[in-house]
């Protein structure tokens, strides 16, 4: 899929994402509006991994470390063909395999489960070493929040890829500058991400997190720098896309009500990408 | 136990190619055998147990088998989440070493103290804990726990702790039966042993002979010996170098909860508290009444 193609995707992942936290009564829409563009630009082909067999040994290694975010996971998963649309209904349900927050003995297609923060970019570490190790050519990508980043040991871990020159490792920050219950730069001190990446001796790019021509050649030019890690800095907003719930607070958590999904889906002017489906029979 | 372990390690890197060494930036000069003959296999994190753990974590899930190292009390306390839900939760083939348990760094002070590593580490799913007493132990029992297809705890004391004879082999997953007796048993965890051991050479002369075990498996426990032993005698006594929450003595009140027929159980071993004072090992042993001479003493009181 190019840019065009997939801004146009865009809005049906969108109403997708606030359809599951309607549903599921699962919140955490900022994240999840703030990091779709960015999932979906990544499963558009730039990942080696294949829905026919997602887990073949020399596949790419995608780490969605802000668990909580994940209704923009699994709208990709499913729009891509790794799960099927019809799973979506079962998001946040009694026994479903897409809880709240992945997990990877519900869902064993995922590399890891998430949902407490500040994990992903160590785990991913580890990986990125062993697959070198293995001599493998697999890369190993990290999706992190912003307020994940308030976590020290993303920082342990990021000290630890520069030291053993992970090249093969791209952490992707989705810079959306709210956090659970205040706004990112405050608590950091405006100290910015991208001078705090390349300090701890990392490539770092800053793109547009919602401008897929920038996200696909920020991908395309991994890895920025040979022997280093590449940090993507992505700046967006939380809650793109619905004009009332951009860029607040509020919606880290607000489960959309009715109201709320009928006229975020009029202003994307899509639907989700399950609900046209036909219902199950006999269930 | 330190050369026992380092040793070992190398003997079950050259059998598993798939064997990967991460130090918490400890063991100076230790594991030097092992980065010349392994190379890349061995890893230094840093002071980073988060970072430690994790990428150990990573390793695993890439299909290696990773021994994480640092020493007990900062590698159980510090990255405890990591261990939880990073190691655990996923079941990965991750040992993690806990080098000087208990008071082993007893007058480096409470930083250095693991009193509480048995209860971390058991209270986690998923988990086999293992604590050895003597490098014979080291040797035996890490084979066995790198060969695991999940999560393990192992501890490694010192240096130059002393050998002891058994009547039989260190098994994971089964207590050791150190000294054949009769009348009480003594059951053990790691090193105390041979504190245990000492106790008995003292109790010869008034011919008590306990019947001692190793329990250095804490978890799973070996309950099909404790029944059977519980039907030998009619008190054990537990010795552990542990706070008295989430130990040995811990796993053992669970057990003898469930008996029909129930054993007494008394325990020595440090209170409930900080262990201050920069005693040496010995030192609070003795001033918390679970050192050779306080053991002989409650089972010369026992036997009466």
């Amino acid at each position: 899929m190019n840019a065009f193609q997939l801004q146009q995707k865009a809005r049906e992942l969108r109403a997708t994402c606030i359809q599951l936290a309607h549903d599921g009564r699962e919140g955490h829409l900022n994240g999840a509006l703030s990091s779709v563009d960015l999932v979906s630009a990544l499963y558009a082909g730039w990942l080696r991994i294949s829905p026919d067999d997602p887990t073949e040994e020399g596949r790419d290694r995608f780490v969605f470390s802000k668990g909580h975010a994940c209704t923009s996971l699994y709208a990709v998963l499913a729009d891509r063909g790794f799960i099927s649309k019809e799973l979506l209904k079962q998001y946040a349900r009694d026994k479903t395999p897409l809880p709240s927050h992945p997990c990877i003995h519900a869902l064993p297609i995922l590399e890891c489960s998430s949902g407490s923060l500040g994990h992903g970019l160590g785990v991913a570490t580890g990986r990125s070493y062993g697959l070198r190790l293995k001599k493998s050519s697999a890369r190993v990508v990290v999706l992190l929040g912003d307020g994940e980043c308030n976590e020290g040991s993303t920082w342990e871990a990021a000290m630890f890829a520069t030291a053993n020159k992970l090249d093969n490792l791209l952490a992707i920050v989705d810079y959306n500058r709210i956090q659970s219950v205040g706004r990112t730069d405050q608590l950091n001190g405006f100290a910015s991400y991208e001078d705090k990446f390349r300090a701890f001796g990392w490539a770092v790019q800053p793109i547009d997190g919602h401008d897929y021509t920038q996200i696909l050649e920020a991908l395309d030019a991994f890895p920025l720098a040979r022997g280093k890690p590449t940090a993507i800095i992505a700046k967006t907003t939380a809650g793109r896309g619905v004009s009332f719930m951009e860029d607040q607070v509020l919606w880290h958590y607000r489960v959309p009500s009715d109201d709320d999904l009928a006229r975020a889906l009029v202003e994307l002017e899509a639907q989700p990408i399950h609900v046209a489906l036909p219902q199950e029979v006999g269930t | 136990m330190r050369k026992a372990f380092s040793d070992t390690l190398v003997k079950v890197a050259e059998e598993n190619p798939r064997l990967a060494f991460i130090t918490g930036d400890l063991g100076f000069q230790l594991f030097d055998e092992f980065h010349a003959r392994f190379g890349a296999r061995y890893i230094n994190a840093g002071v980073a147990e988060a970072q430690l753990i994790n990428a150990a974590a990573g390793l695993a899930a890439e299909g290696f088998h990773s021994v994480a190292y640092s020493i007990a009390s900062f590698v159980t306390a510090r990255p405890f989440e990591q261990i939880r839900y990073c190691v655990a939760y996923p079941n990965l083939p991750v040992t993690i070493v806990g080098a000087g348990r208990g008071l082993t760094y007893a007058n480096a002070g409470v930083s250095h103290h693991a009193l509480d590593d048995v209860a971390l580490m058991t209270a986690i799913p998923n988990m086999t804990v293992v604590i050895p007493g003597e490098p014979g132990e080291i040797e035996q029992l890490f084979p066995q726990v790198t060969a695991l297809p999940g999560p393990a705890y192992f501890t490694v004391g010192r240096f130059g702790e002393p050998r002891y004879e058994a009547e039989a082999p260190a098994v994971l997953g089964m207590a050791r039966l150190l000294r054949k007796g009769d009348g009480i048993a003594i059951v053990t965890m790691g090193e105390m042993a041979g504190e245990v051991l000492n106790a008995c050479k003292i109790l010869a002369a008034d011919k008590i002979t306990p019947v001692v075990y190793q329990m250095h498996t804490v978890k799973p426990l070996d309950t099909a010996t404790l029944n059977a032993l519980a039907r030998q005698v009619k008190t054990i006594l537990v010795v552990e170098e542990h706070l008295p929450m989430g130990g040995l003595w811990s796993a053992m009140t669970n057990w003898s909860a469930s008996l029909t027929k129930p054993v007494q159980l008394i325990r020595l071993g440090p209170p409930d508290e900080f262990a201050l004072g920069n005693l040496t090992r010995d030192g609070f042993r003795r001033r918390m009444g679970f050192d050779a001479t306080a053991i002989a003493a409650t089972c010369r009181r026992l036997s009466q």
